[in-house]
């Protein structure tokens, strides 16, 4: 199997966003051409300059891309839709750089855009035994207690997860929740299930976000900054495997972030920045784990000195992450790229993380499905 | 509770001296997977006769629990507790604990039951599978 470092290098060039938010009757169009248009602007290029546009969405239902881009002129470039669950907007970007690097395509976006639409999912046939107890939350729940019992960790440590996540969204415009918390307001507000209060949850609401790839030719040709453009040098994909029982989330992204840093050639105590699924708050912990930044049962320790911090050993979650900054789940994935890259650029403003090269954004889907892509500032 | 149907009947069966059995499978590799189904096996793809029903014993111990406080969903009243239980039998399975409130923890074996309750139908009373702690 290739990598994408077998392929010619592809750029990340511009990054937009429509501010997630709970939901409106705002039509989702609006939504998507504002995240297109920022990034356009960002990139400084025209949109008859996109050859190819991949759309990530979850919710929106059939066709919903070309009634939202012909507002930008239809110029006939090829249009996608993707489907992966939370890990849709994830699909999307790897789909747009696999596109750039194996010179199908120019230049391509990724799109990552929702609205607040319930659909339930198409059952197997298979009966379960009470199926329906286990929403997101609760499954969640149960990890955390799964976590709790085997590392000795405290309900309260793992709200501190909520207390840094909430600070970095306070400095991010485009977040949903963009208020600092206590631990005991975290720990004060609404039980969900098990541990989780509501302020460990992510909010589910809309927005859109976008990222522009681009060639090294394309680049030149269009005049694109170079100083400003940041290279994604690792794509690794994967889905749950046999056995994986309750921990298939943490298993899975370990192996496939093992993946991308080897693509990379890093490891992960080397990575500046890290964008992860934290939908709840025990999934940071097992995620930073997973990525390498410290042994089984350590992160807590590491949370609790800083380590994760704007400006400590790998800033976690700066955007705020799921937590804070939200889970429109479209455009989650895209977002996560988005905001590595303004890091990497170091135009992160009030929650940049200083010299920052290197980050890492990871997704997982329920299936499970996960991603890890690796961007890194020339 | 004799004679006070299964909800489920097609998961589930009540055994001698009142154990719970649960409706598994196993195929030719030697895979044990619950629930019963014939579509294929998750390790080895073999499908069809390949794969034999497997009653599996209702013991196992607890992997994870939780009390829902709040729960996003029809049908289901919140509070109530749900575990994670890996069975003696080989597969993880996760369901509903007898008990509200104070679920057993990680490492604490349990063991399938019958309790009644409310049935899909206004009035009408069932028997589910929920797990308990182990006398
Ligand atoms: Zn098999």
């Amino acid at each position: 199997m290739r990598a994408l470092g077998d392929l010619r290098p592809v750029y990340a060039i511009g990054v937009g966003w429509h501010p997630y938010r709970y939901a409106t009757e705002e039509p989702y169009v609006t939504l998507g051409l504002t995240a297109v248009r920022q990034a356009l602007a960002d990139a400084g290029v025209e949109w008859p300059a996109v050859d190819a546009a991949f759309i990530g969405t979850a919710l929106l239902g059939m066709a919903s891309g070309r009634p939202m881009l012909r507002h930008l002129g239809a110029t006939g470039l090829q249009l996608v839709h993707i489907e992966n669950a939370s890990a849709s907007g994830s699909a999307a970007f790897r789909a747009a750089c696999l596109e750039v690097a194996s010179g199908m395509a120019e230049t391509a976006v990724a799109l990552g855009i929702d609205k607040v639409i319930p659909r339930p999912r198409t059952g197997s046939g298979l009966g379960g035994l009470a199926e329906d107890a286990f929403v997101a939350f609760t499954h969640f729940a149960l990890l955390t207690n799964q976590y709790a019992a085997r590392n000795g960790v405290s309900p309260e440590d793992v709200a501190l997860v909520a207390v840094k996540n909430h600070g970095n969204g306070a400095k991010n415009p485009n977040a949903q929740r963009q208020k600092a918390r206590t631990l005991d307001e975290v720990l004060g507000g609404k039980r969900i299930s098990g541990t989780l209060t509501s302020l460990q949850c992510c909010p589910v609401g809309e927005g859109a976000s976008a990222v522009i790839l681009a060639s090294e030719d394309a680049i030149r040709r269009l005049g694109v900054d170079t100083g400003r453009a940041i290279r994604v040098t690792a794509s690794a994909v994967g889905s749950e495997t046999v056995g994986a029982g309750n921990d298939a989330d943490a298993s899975l992204t370990r192996d496939v972030i093992a993946r991308a840093l080897a693509q990379a050639q890093i490891k992960g105590a080397d990575l500046d920045v890290l964008e992860v699924h934290d939908a709840f708050t025990i999934e940071e912990l097992l995620y930073a784990e997973a990525a390498g930044l410290c042994g089984e049962g350590q992160a807590i320790h590491l949370l609790k000195d800083g380590a994760f911090d704007i400006g400590g050993q790998c800033a976690v979650s700066p955007s705020g992450g799921l937590i804070a900054m939200g889970h429109p789940i479209g455009p989650t994935g895209v977002g996560q790229v988005a905001e590595v890259v303004t890091q990497l650029r170091g135009e992160a403003g009030a929650r940049q993380h200083k010299g920052a090269k290197v980050g890492l954004a990871h997704m997982v889907g329920l299936g499970s499905v996960c991603y890890a892509h690796v961007l890194k500032r020339d | 509770m004799v004679g006070v149907p299964r909800l489920k009947p097609e998961l589930y069966e009540e055994g001698e001296e009142g154990a719970i059995w649960l409706s598994g499978g196993a195929c030719e590799c030697g895979h044990v997977f619950f629930p019963w189904q014939t579509f294929g096996c998750e390790v080895c793809g073999r499908h069809g006769a390949d794969l034999h029903p497997r009653r599996l014993s209702g013991s196992g111990s607890i992997v994870a629990s939780a009390t829902v406080h709040l729960h996003a969903g029809k049908g289901r009243q919140a509070p109530f507790d749900v575990c994670v239980v890996k069975l003696d039998d080989g597969p993880v399975i996760r369901t509903l604990l007898a008990s509200v409130g104070d679920p057993p923890q990680p490492g604490r074996a349990v063991r399938a039951v019958l309790v009644e309750v409310d049935g899909r139908e206004p009035g009408e009373r069932v028997r589910d599978m929920r797990f308990e702690v182990a006398a």
